[in-house]
């Protein structure tokens, strides 16, 4: 299935220090931002696929959660994961619930397995789904939008997904 | 549970589009608990207890009051959630008067969507994703039909369903909805040309796979089958009921180990070891659609098919009309009748126990209503003849 977007998706960079970059978000630079707190921090800033991990069983949680679901132990860490991972489910979106995004559908919305974090399904797009085939199985590798944060002014790099 | 609770009366208000009420939601709480109260034959100062669910704004004070209750018994919602809790609330109005805690319980829900929008104004007034909703909706994952549609969409691809399994579905409510003077939907039979060519809402999801929303109010009135034999009300016994959640946190979780699912497995195997029956056993069914493609993972999940099977379960008319394979949505449920966020279609059971449903199914022993699925905590309850 090609997902095709009507709407003009951003210019991919790549930057100096490896990490692959948008300068402009998929779903538009002025759609809602996350509000950064201590359980998403990392993940929408440091660049890199930050999942909790239980330091005394080893098992990881998506999202993060205060006590450890396998043996509810509470010593909890982010630990920075491959960048890679497999679309488990895609679809896409034609009615927009959100006034930002009534010029940006039909967009992509999907389920992606998280390498390297076991049993952890991270939400996003798939940003080139104009140019490549997506479905179910497929491959992809993150890719980060850049932002600011409006409170803190501080840079954001939102993770998203480029199928491979 | 068992036998011990009754419902002994039902009533709802008329049902409306969305906006379509002239009166107050809290108006329309009374009004349907009003009728209820007639059915059963019991004054309103009567009923001591009163349970609804999913951030109930008809709060026990102003209810009690506005009904001249001598006094209040029993008031509480169950946790969290939406519509998955409408057969909850029957548990707990059956709790309360098996428990001896309260004599006659009211559990209703009513929306006034023109009073109190819960859509639209609710998503488009968002300024940032926080909390949970970051790691959603920062990716436009923003409503219920797209959280189901993600699920729905990986259970089709694994297990070989096509849209055509979506449509029977839809087109069942719809087609039960046309015997439903009550129904909002009364008079505008669905196609299947009519529904492949309906937008797209979120694929797999056309229009109509997705329940309207509306403005009305149903209620029960719960009590014990001994107090039952004093008012006019026929008793329709509670034979099981059962709340509850698979592992994680449901729909608008995805979580590799359980995705795709609605969670739903536990309920079914409570209610069925409570009641001693099978899912196969009932003789009409009345699940909660907010889409039809959490339907197909819920028949499943309680035991009705195999995924594999699920196709050729609802083909061709298999839960359409009175005589149907497997009596479904007999009112028309969310879709057809109204979207009273599953309580229409407690009322509808009920109904078919007593013979007075307008897509009466024979000989009905055993009628099952399943609430919302996937979120937490799912409920279904079973009523019937002891």
């Amino acid at each position: 299935m090609l997902l095709v977007g009507l709407v003009t998706r951003p210019a991919v960079l790549c930057c100096l220090d490896g990490i692959e970059k948008m300068t402009n978000r998929y779903l538009g630079d002025s759609f809602l931002l996350p509000a950064l707190d201590p359980d998403n921090k990392d993940w929408f800033t440091s660049g890199q696929l930050h999942v909790q991990f239980c330091n005394h069983c080893d098992a990881a949680r998506y999202p993060a959660e205060d006590v450890c679901f396998q043996c509810q132990g509470s010593d909890l860490e982010f630990r920075a994961i491959s960048g890679e991972g497999v679309i488990e489910s895609v679809v896409e979106v034609q009615h927009p619930v959100h006034p930002l995004l009534a010029d940006r559908v039909p967009y992509n919305v999907a389920v992606i397995s998280l390498n390297g974090a076991p049993g952890c399904n991270a939400i996003g797009n798939i940003v080139n789904s104009d140019e490549v085939d997506v479905s179910i199985g497929q491959k992809v590798r993150a890719i980060f939008e850049e932002a600011t944060d409006p409170e803190s002014g501080e840079q954001l790099l939102i993770p998203n997904w480029k199928a491979i | 549970m068992n036998g011990d609770a009754v419902v002994v009366g039902i009533g709802e208000s008329e049902y409306y589009k969305r906006g379509g009420s002239e009166e107050t939601e809290f108006q329309l709480a009374m009004k349907a608990i009003s009728r209820a109260a007639d059915d059963a034959g019991l004054e309103l100062s009567e009923i001591d207890g009163l349970v609804s669910y999913m951030d109930n704004r008809n709060d026990p004070l102003r209810l009690s009051s506005a009904m001249g209750m001598k006094e209040l018994r029993w008031a509480m919602t169950p946790w969290a959630g939406g519509g998955n809790n409408s057969a909850a609330a029957i548990q707990c109005a059956d709790a309360a008067v098996s428990g001896g805690y309260a004599n006659y319980v009211v559990a209703f829900r009513a929306l006034a969507q023109g009073q109190f929008s819960r859509f639209g104004t609710h998503f488009s007034g968002m300024t940032n994703a926080a909390g949970p909703h970051a790691w959603t909706h920062t990716y436009g994952l923003i409503s219920p039909a797209q959280e189901c549609a993600l699920q729905t969409k990986r259970f089709m691809h694994d297990h070989g369903i096509t849209q055509q399994a979506l449509c029977d579905i839809s087109m069942a409510c719809y087609a039960n909805a046309q015997r439903n003077p009550r129904a909002v939907r009364y008079g505008s039979p669905l196609t299947r040309e009519k529904y492949h060519e309906s937008r797209w809402i979120v694929e797999p999801f056309h229009l109509y796979d997705c329940c309207p929303e509306n403005d009305g109010a149903a209620a029960v009135i719960i009590t014990t089958p001994e107090r039952a034999k004093d008012l006019k009300g026929e008793a329709v016994p509670i034979l099981a009921t059962a709340q509850g959640i698979g592992p994680n946190i449901g729909i608008d979780s995805f979580q590799g180990r359980w995705f795709p699912g609605m969670f739903y497995q536990g309920v079914g195997e409570a209610i069925w070891q409570r009641a001693g029956v099978r899912a196969t056993d009932v003789d009409v069914l009345q699940m909660y659609e907010n889409f039809t493609g959490p339907v197909m993972m819920s028949l499943c999940e309680l035991g009705y098919c195999e995924p594999g099977e699920l196709q050729d379960f609802v083909a061709d008319g298999a839960l359409e009309g009175p005589d149907a394979r497997l009596p479904f949505n007999t009112s028309g449920g969310n879709i057809g009748e109204a979207y009273i966020h599953g309580f229409e279609m407690i009322n509808e059971a009920v109904r078919q126990v007593r013979g007075d449903s307008s897509c009466q199914v024979d000989k009905v022993d055993l009628s099952f209503a399943v609430g919302g699925p996937g979120y937490a905590p799912g409920s279904a309850v079973l009523f019937g003849r002891d």
